[in-house]
C-alpha cells in the first residue's frame, strides 16, 4: 500500500520527502507510454491520476499563457510555446553565465483511449503548466452494490 | 536554418545537507551585468514571491525557493521525468554591489533580481584637460 504523503501520519517536513520518493518510484515508469514523442523532448512532463482522470505537469517557467499554445486532436495533445530571456542581456551588458536556454518547443502526448482529451483544461501558475484531463464517462470507476442474498 | 529548440536538461541536485527534508536543486540561472548592476535570472518553477529568500552575506549571495505542495496533495504520480524538488543556489558576489538596495520579484516562476553596484565601483570617467 503506497502511503500518500497527505496521510495523518507523515509531518509537513516530510510531504516533500515523500511526493519525492513517490516521484522516484514512477520515474520513467515503463508502464507508460506516450506514443512517438519519447523523453528528452522540451518540456519534461510528470503524470499524476486522481479521482476526475490524469494530470499532466510541465515546469515551463517564465513562459507566460499567450506564449504558450495548447492543442488537442483525437488522442494526442500537444504543448508547444517559446520561451524568451525575460529581458535578460539588456542592450550593452555583459554576461558572466547563461544557462537559461531560450527558443521554440513543441511536443506531442498521444494519451490513452480512456481519457476525454476533448475536454482538458489547463491552468499555469508559478510557471508551472498543469493540464487537467479528466476520463471518459464510460470508463470511470463505478461501484458495484453488492445486495444481500 | 531551423528555429533554435529547447532540450531537456535533468535538474543539478545541491550535494550540501540541507536542514529541511528533501532534495534542493539548484535553479539555471543568467548573470549579466550593466553599467549599474549586476543581475540575475532564476529558473524556479512551483515557487512563489512568499515562498523565495535571497540573502547577501560576507560577499555571498544565496538564493532559496520553497516549491508549493498543495498542488500535489490527493493526486498520485504515475510517471514522472523530472523532480520536484526546493531550489538552493549561491555565488559569490564582490563587495562591489551595494545589498541595501537589492530588488527582486518573482514572476511565472522566474526569480528576476536586481543587484545594483555600489556608487564607487561604477565605471568612473575621468576628465582630461588639455594643459
Amino acid at each position: 500500500m503506497t502511503i500518500r504523503f497527505g496521510s495523518p501520519f507523515t509531518s509537513p517536513f516530510d510531504r516533500l520527502l515523500s511526493l519525492q520518493r513517490e516521484l522516484d518510484r514512477a520515474f520513467e515508469n515503463p508502464g507508460w507510454d506516450f506514443g512517438l514523442s519519447g523523453r528528452g523532448v522540451f518540456p519534461a512532463v510528470n503524470v499524476f491520476q486522481d479521482s476526475e482522470g490524469y494530470l499532466l505537469r510541465a515546469e515551463v517557467p517564465g513562459v507566460p499563457p499567450d506564449k504558450l499554445n495548447l492543442e488537442t486532436h483525437g488522442r494526442t495533445l500537444t504543448i508547444a510555446g517559446e520561451r524568451d530571456s525575460n529581458g535578460a542581456g539588456a542592450e550593452g551588458a555583459g554576461y558572466h553565465r547563461r544557462e537559461r536556454e531560450v527558443g521554440k518547443f513543441s511536443r506531442s502526448f498521444t494519451l490513452p483511449s480512456s481519457l476525454d482529451v476533448e475536454n482538458a483544461k489547463a491552468d499555469y501558475k508559478h510557471g508551472v503548466l498543469t493540464v487537467r484531463i479528466p476520463l471518459k464517462a464510460a470508463a470511470k470507476p463505478r461501484q458495484i452494490e453488492v445486495k444481500a442474498a | 536554418m531551423t528555429a533554435q529548440e529547447i532540450s531537456v536538461r535533468p535538474k543539478q541536485e545541491v550535494v550540501e545537507e540541507q536542514t529541511r527534508a528533501g532534495r534542493a536543486y539548484q535553479p539555471d540561472v543568467d548573470i549579466y551585468e550593466t553599467k549599474d548592476s549586476l543581475w540575475l535570472k532564476a529558473d524556479m518553477p512551483g515557487v512563489d514571491e512568499k515562498s523565495v529568500q535571497v540573502r547577501l552575506d560576507d560577499g555571498v549571495l544565496t538564493i532559496e525557493g520553497s516549491v508549493a505542495l498543495d498542488d500535489y496533495q490527493n493526486v498520485s504520480p504515475v510517471y514522472s521525468e523530472y523532480r520536484v524538488g526546493n531550489y538552493r543556489r549561491r555565488f559569490t558576489v564582490s563587495n562591489h554591489i551595494d545589498g541595501e538596495r537589492i530588488q527582486g520579484k518573482m514572476v511565472n516562476g522566474v526569480l528576476h533580481l536586481e543587484l545594483p553596484k555600489a556608487e564607487k565601483a561604477k565605471p568612473r570617467q575621468i576628465a582630461i584637460s588639455a594643459e
